[in-house]
C-alpha cells in the first residue's frame, strides 16, 4: 500500500530528506504544469517549481495537516508563480521563450487536437486570450482545467471563498468565450 | 424568459464542473432540455473547456524531470552551507581579535553622527561645535587606536586607525578634546 502524503510529511518533519524526495516525485509534474500555465516560460517555470519545493521543505515543520499537503504545496507554488509573473510583466525581456514555443513542440509529438487550420487559429486565439486574463482569473482557470480541482480546494489554494472561485471562473470563461466567439 | 435564461447561463459552468447543489443542478438540467439558446451556450462552454484542456493539460512532451530533484536538493544543501557559513562567521566575529574591529566602526559612526547632528539640530548640546576637532581614542587591549581629525573650513574629516608598533598597554587612552589649530 502506498504511504500517505501525511506519513511522508511527518517523516520530513523528523528530518528524513528521502521522504521529502518522495513527495517531490509525486507532485513535481503537477506543480510544474500549474506554474507553466501561469508563466508560459519553461525555464522560469522549472526554476519556480523547484524553488517552491525548497520553500515547502523549509516550512514543512510548520505544516500541521489542517489542509491536505497538496493544497498547501499548491498554495506556495501558485503564490510564487504569481509573484514571478508580476516580475515578468515588469521585465518582459527576461522571459523570451513563451508558451507558443512550448506548445508547438508539444503538439508535434502529442496527438494534435488542433489539426486543421481553423483549430490552429482557435489555439492561437486561446493562448492570446489566456495571456490577457488577470492573474487571478488565470489561476482559477489553470487550477480547474489542469488539475480538475474542486472549488473548495481552489479556494484554499488561492485564499478565497468557494463563491469567489465560482464567480472568478464564470467571468474568466466569459472573457475567453467573448474573445473566441468566432471559433466556438 | 430572458431573465431566467441569463440566470441559468451564469450557472452552466459550475453545473459542468459538478459544483451546484442537487436542486440547482436539476434546475439547470431541466432548463437545458427545453431551451435551445442555453443549449448553444452549453455547447460553446464545453468546446472552450475542451480547447483549454488541450492547450494547458497535455504536458510538453520533452520536459524531463530526471534532474528535478537534484535542483531541489542543491537548494537544500546550499541553505545548509549558508547556515554553517553564517554561524561560523558569527563565531569568528565573537572571538576577541576580530571583535576589536567592531569597536572603531561603532566609534566612527557615533562621531560622524555627532558631526552631522550640528547641521540638523544647531543648538544641540551633543552636537560638535563649528570648530576644528581632533581626538585619539584607544579602542581595545591590543594597542589599536582611532584618531579623528575634523577641519571645519573645508569640512574634511580624517579617520585614522592604527596599531601601536610597540604593542604596549594603552588601556587608559588619552583624549585631546581641545580644538587644536592645524
Ligand atoms: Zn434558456
Amino acid at each position: 500500500m502506498e504511504v500517505s502524503d501525511w506519513d511522508l510529511v511527518q517523516k520530513c518533519q523528523a528530518g528524513e530528506t528521502s521522504a521529502f524526495q518522495e513527495l517531490v516525485s509525486r507532485y513535481q509534474q503537477k506543480i510544474f504544469m500549474v506554474v507553466l500555465g501561469l508563466l508560459r516560460d519553461r525555464e522560469a517555470s522549472m526554476d519556480v517549481a523547484q524553488e517552491a519545493f525548497f520553500r515547502a521543505y523549509r516550512k514543512i515543520k510548520g505544516f500541521k495537516g489542517g489542509s491536505s499537503f497538496y493544497t498547501w504545496l499548491y498554495r506556495i507554488a501558485v503564490n510564487m508563480a504569481i509573484d514571478a509573473q508580476r516580475r515578468q510583466k515588469r521585465n518582459p525581456l527576461d522571459f523570451r521563450e513563451n508558451m507558443d514555443g512550448v506548445l508547438e513542440e508539444q503538439n508535434e509529438v502529442e496527438k494534435d487536437p488542433f489539426s486543421n487550420a481553423h483549430d490552429k487559429e482557435l489555439r492561437a486565439g486561446l493562448i492570446a486570450a489566456i495571456n490577457d486574463l488577470t492573474v487571478e482569473h488565470k489561476a482559477v482557470i489553470i487550477l480547474r482545467t489542469v488539475e480538475g480541482l474542486p472549488y473548495k480546494d481552489i479556494g484554499e489554494i488561492l485564499g478565497c471563498s468557494e463563491g469567489t472561485v465560482m464567480s472568478r471562473l464564470h467571468y474568466a470563461r466569459k472573457k475567453l468565450q467573448v474573445k473566441l466567439k468566432a471559433f466556438l | 424568459m430572458i431573465k431566467r435564461c441569463e440566470d441559468i447561463r451564469d450557472r452552466i459552468g459550475a453545473w459542468m464542473d459538478g459544483e451546484l447543489s442537487r436542486s440547482g443542478a436539476e434546475e439547470v438540467r431541466v432548463h437545458l432540455e427545453s431551451c435551445p439558446a442555453c443549449c448553444e451556450e452549453r455547447r460553446q462552454l464545453e468546446k472552450l473547456q475542451a480547447s483549454l484542456k488541450a492547450v494547458l493539460v497535455a504536458g510538453p512532451s520533452n520536459v524531463s524531470f530526471e534532474r528535478f530533484w537534484s535542483g531541489v536538493e542543491q537548494r537544500i544543501n546550499r541553505q545548509r552551507v549558508w547556515h554553517e557559513d553564517f554561524f561560523g562567521w558569527v563565531r569568528d566575529l565573537s572571538t576577541p581579535p576580530q571583535l576589536a574591529w567592531l569597536v572603531p566602526a561603532v566609534i566612527i559612526l557615533v562621531l560622524m553622527g555627532m558631526f552631522s547632528l550640528e547641521s540638523f539640530f544647531p543648538g544641540s548640546r551633543l552636537a560638535v561645535r563649528r570648530n576644528n576637532f581632533a581626538a585619539v581614542e584607544s579602542i581595545d587591549g591590543f594597542g589599536r587606536n582611532v584618531a579623528v581629525l575634523r577641519e571645519n573650513e573645508t569640512k574634511t574629516t580624517i579617520i585614522w586607525l592604527y596599531q601601536n608598533q610597540e604593542g604596549e598597554n594603552e588601556s587608559t587612552g588619552e583624549k585631546s578634546d581641545a580644538s587644536p589649530s592645524f
